[in-house]
């Protein structure tokens, strides 16, 4: 009797047991299931885009960046006509776009016309002129989180009725009649699998694939079967009919690349077809959907020949249901399979740029709010530009080392490339191996920028007009300076020569040591700070002669800021790598607006912007012909630190303002100058962009003179060593030698012409009479 | 007689001289202050709605750029001086030089509180070579402004 009431009372423990470990299961799955519906599946990271090219009809084009744009975007160039979105045709000066579609921007075919490096016109398929069309962006990347799922949310009304079909038809077909397990399906692949002697066939409805997601494991055990059943159930329980297939339609694993694992048909269309989901055909839908049997083995990029097998398949099965004709079937049974090359494989295609662009994110938004919200992040990027800011970096490099050998394998270099006017990053470089993440040199190397720091001094001299001019005589003989620790320092040309007096634009443009330190010792260190605050430059100088020649350390991006307000004229705008942030729903908008200030005159500028363009005639950066200095309106700086352990050099040609660094991590000597080392890169990229310069009005409190290079007086065209250079009026030198009135005579302008011809008339007519 | 031939032959010169002076004269920014102008661009510079309808009135010369200047007003004159803004700066990276964009920014920065920044704009498009004169002067109240 006891054992028996113990037996009873024993099984009753343990019946209680197992129900509260039932209950205490379910409980937990309960759980998983609410927090993954509810709170991982709406995890969407943000995502980062290129800035959408703008083809407008009268707008320059370059021809070759615009087909270099449509590759880098994956489209597929065509002979005949084109058929699909995705695909483009060049024929004589005839091009044809046929877009994909993003967002608003629907697919659409525009032929364009192109007449002398312009859009003469832009017409559509139906051969209505249009004057303004956009590419759609490239992505480049997203700010992920720590599960590296990717996933464009979409709600029911974006996804597309036949999609739904298509799905249900392949994976479900009962779905609208089962509680979360189909147990006709179970037997079914149970029979199956028996008589195959493995996994041939899964019984899984759509519910138990979404519960199977919750457990991020691919296992096939019957413990875990358990649990996906109960979990299906539960979901069932919790969530209506149609929100569970949405709930599929944007957390199923479709692929993998790299550490991104691609989840729902939102993303994977973009990943797949660089479109939305709205604009893809009934065969990509199928190859989708033909997808989820095994991501990996049919995935098309990898595995074109399986992954066309399945999608037929599927295209049978959904004719099969009546969903789609024979005729309809044959067809799209015919088409090929064409996906897109994934533009990033990670986390970023240019994670230079990315680093520039989660700073600017960071100080408007959470952290939290970028890995979750699903924020579509539209920045400044140009791909065009960035690739061959990229290539011509690494090119340069094998041809320094190929140049000065070994010694060079590791040297390091950053570069960025902005609109001069607006301070818009265009592209940036922090490492010469620019897939590489990791320290980024564009933002965080800190070096002696060497000469790069002269015109922020000549500026400050240019600004007091009534004491210095372009021609104004500078001092470039031996200089000893008492520094305050006793020491002696004394400043050194990089020619190792004195040059005696020399007008003020060619110390500039030819990088003089010895007169730019004594001009600077003039100016004052007040004066010159006050320059660097208004050039943007916060960090703070120290008081030392040796500033003058650039001992003074800023990242370049730094650098590159304070020569935006020069390039622009005196007009300051911040760097920015950020166009708009938005997030999906399109309620949270935010605008990065463009910013721009007057932090100089335009006639100091003008005369300093004359003198950098020096440095391209005959100066430190000479070599160009006078077409191209004039088409690009180009000016620039070298500069080369102590020992030659920094190559720099930053100069802008038409609306771009580029610099480049290059050194090594180690501080090392290096035998590259900027002319040398940043230069040859600089001019590979401007060389490939080939800028057009605006075309701005002459200050008009500025006039030319022709003046003599040697003594800085007054000369003239037909005079031995004379230029013509800039001086604010009222500023040019007004003595004319002697010995030069004749040749200065053949200058006179056409009113001067006149006036002596009335003269001569006057003094003629007196004579007779 | 030989006298007023001579003086008729020099006042021919001169008026000649003149003439040519007079067609290669650019307008410079610095050239206009307010007080020299006219009455009406005195009433312009005083009356900011008159001035902003006057700013409604320049077109751009590129198409695309003008498609996108009135979508950018019909946001204006709804008071979504944000939108108007995103899309002023739209076309403005289409092209550099068109006036009708300075203006419009130069005012609506204006608008904004954002006085240094639309004295900035204002001044900057006077920089451009296609500027028309009514264009400089239009600007040209906006750096006086500052």
């Amino acid at each position: 009797m006891k054992i028996k009431l113990t037996l009873t009372s024993l099984g009753l423990i343990c019946l209680t047991a197992l129900i509260v470990l039932a209950i205490a299961m379910v409980a937990i799955i309960n759980s998983k299931v609410t927090n993954k519906l509810e709170g991982v599946l709406w995890t969407i990271p943000a995502k980062i885009y290129s800035r959408p090219l703008e083809l407008a009809e009268g707008s320059r084009v370059n021809l070759n960046h615009l087909e270099k744009e449509l590759k880098i975007l994956s489209y597929e160039e065509v002979s005949g006509s084109l058929n699909s979105p995705g695909q483009y045709s060049l024929r004589g000066n005839i091009l044809n776009i046929y877009t994909r579609g993003f967002e608003n921007n629907e697919s659409e075919i525009y032929k364009l016309k192109i007449l002398n490096e312009r859009i003469e016109s832009i017409r559509r398929r139906d051969n209505i002129p249009i004057d303004l069309f956009e590419l759609e962006p490239l992505a480049i990347g997203g700010v992920y989180p720590s599960h590296f799922e990717e996933r464009l949310l979409l709600n029911s009304s974006q996804v597309p009725e036949d999609l739904k079909q298509i799905i249900l038809a392949v994976e479900d077909r009962n779905f609208f009649n089962h509680f979360g397990i189909s147990f006709k399906a179970i037997l079914r692949a149970l029979v199956r699998n028996t008589q195959a002697m493995g996994i041939q066939e899964g019984g899984s409805t759509i519910t138990q694939q979404l519960a199977k997601s919750l457990f991020f494991s691919s296992e096939q055990t019957i413990r875990r079967k358990i649990k996906e059943a109960i979990a299906a159930v539960l979901i069932e329980l919790h969530y209506s009919k149609d929100e569970i297939l949405l709930a599929y339609v944007n957390d199923v694993f479709i692929a993998q690349s790299g550490r991104r694992a691609i989840h729902g048909f939102g993303s994977a269309s973009l990943f797949f077809f660089g479109t939305t989901l709205e604009n893809l055909s009934i065969d990509q839908k199928a190859l989708l959907v033909g997808m989820l049997k095994g991501p990996s083995i049919y995935n098309p990029s990898r595995n074109p020949n399986r992954s066309l097998a399945r999608r037929n398949l599927v295209l049978e099965q959904i004719r099969d249901q009546n969903l789609i004709s024979k005729k309809e079937y044959l067809n799209l049974i015919s088409k090929p399979i064409r996906v897109i090359q994934p533009s990033y494989r990670s986390i970023s295609k240019y994670p230079s740029f990315s680093d520039l662009v989660v700073l600017d994110l960071r100080k408007n938004f959470k952290e939290r709010d970028l890995r979750t919200e699903g924020l579509k992040v539209i920045t400044n990027l140009d791909p065009v530009i960035q690739d061959l800011l990229e290539s011509n970096l690494k090119e340069t490099k094998k041809e320094l080392v190929k140049k000065y050998g070994k010694r060079l394998n590791d040297l390091q270099g950053a570069a960025l490339v902005i609109d001069s006017f607006t301070g818009e990053i265009k592209g940036t470089v922090g490492n010469i191996e620019a897939k590489i993440s990791g320290f980024n040199r564009s933002i965080n190397a800190l070096r002696p920028i060497g000469s790069l720091i002269k015109p922020f001094i000549y500026l400050t001299a240019l600004e007091e007009k009534e004491k210095y001019h372009l021609s104004t005589i500078l001092d470039d003989s031996a200089l000893s300076v008492d520094l305050d620790n006793g020491e002696v320092w004394e400043p050194n040309n990089f020619d190792k020569k004195f040059h005696g007096e020399v007008p003020l634009y060619l110390a500039l443009s030819e990088s003089y040591n010895i007169a730019t330190t004594r001009l600077g010792m003039e100016i004052g260190y007040s004066k010159l700070n006050k320059t660097f605050d208004k050039l943007g430059i916060k960090r703070n100088i120290k008081e030392y002669p040796s500033l003058f020649v650039g001992a003074f350390e800023l990242t370049p991006f730094e650098a590159i800021q304070a020569y935006q307000t020069i390039a622009s004229n005196g007009f300051s705008s911040p760097l920015s790598s950020i166009r708009s942030v938005e997030n999906e729903n399109k309620d949270l908008s935010f605008s990065y607006p463009l910013q721009i200030e007057q932090k100089f005159r335009n006639e100091p500028i003008f005369l300093l912007k004359f003198a950098l363009q020096q440095t391209f005639i005959d100066g430190t950066a000479r070599g160009y012909s006078k077409n191209i200095i004039n088409k690009w309106n180009v000016g620039g700086k070298t500069g080369t630190s102590d020992d030659q352990r920094d190559s720099w050099f930053v100069g802008y040609a038409g609306e771009y303002l580029a610099l480049i660094w290059l050194g090594f991590d180690d501080n090392r000597k290096s035998p590259l100058t900027g002319r040398t080392g940043a230069l040859q890169v600089w001019k590979k990229l401007m060389n490939d962009l080939d800028p057009l310069s605006l075309s701005l009005k002459q200050p008009s409190k500025v006039k030319f003179e022709w003046i003599d290079s040697a003594d800085g007086l007054l000369s003239g065209r037909g005079c031995k060593a004379s230029i013509q250079i800039p001086y604010i009026i009222g500023t040019e030198p007004d003595y004319l030698p002697l010995n030069r009135r004749k040749c200065r005579g053949q200058d006179i302008s056409y009113k001067s012409k006149v006036v002596s011809k009335i003269k001569e008339v006057i003094e003629g007519k007196n004579e007779r009479n | 007689m030989k006298g007023i031939s001579f003086y008729l032959i020099s006042l021919s010169l001169c008026f000649f001289i003149s003439c040519s002076g007079l067609q290669k004269k650019e307008l410079g920014p610095k050239d206009l202050k307010i007080e020299a102008l006219s009455s009406s661009i005195k009433l312009l510079s005083d009356d900011m709605g008159l001035l902003k309808n006057e700013i409604l009135k320049i077109n751009a010369k590129k198409p695309s750029v003008q498609r996108i200047i009135v979508e950018a007003d019909n946001f204006w004159k709804k008071g979504d001086l944000s939108n108007s803004s995103s899309l002023l700066e739209r076309a403005l990276r289409i092209a550099k030089n068109e006036s009708a964009v300075y203006l419009r920014l130069s005012h609506l920065r204006l608008e904004q509180g954002l006085t240094k920044e639309s004295s900035a704009f204002a001044s900057r498009g006077l920089i451009n070579k296609e500027a028309s004169a009514w264009e400089v002067v239009l600007l040209s109240i906006y750096t006086n402004n500052n």
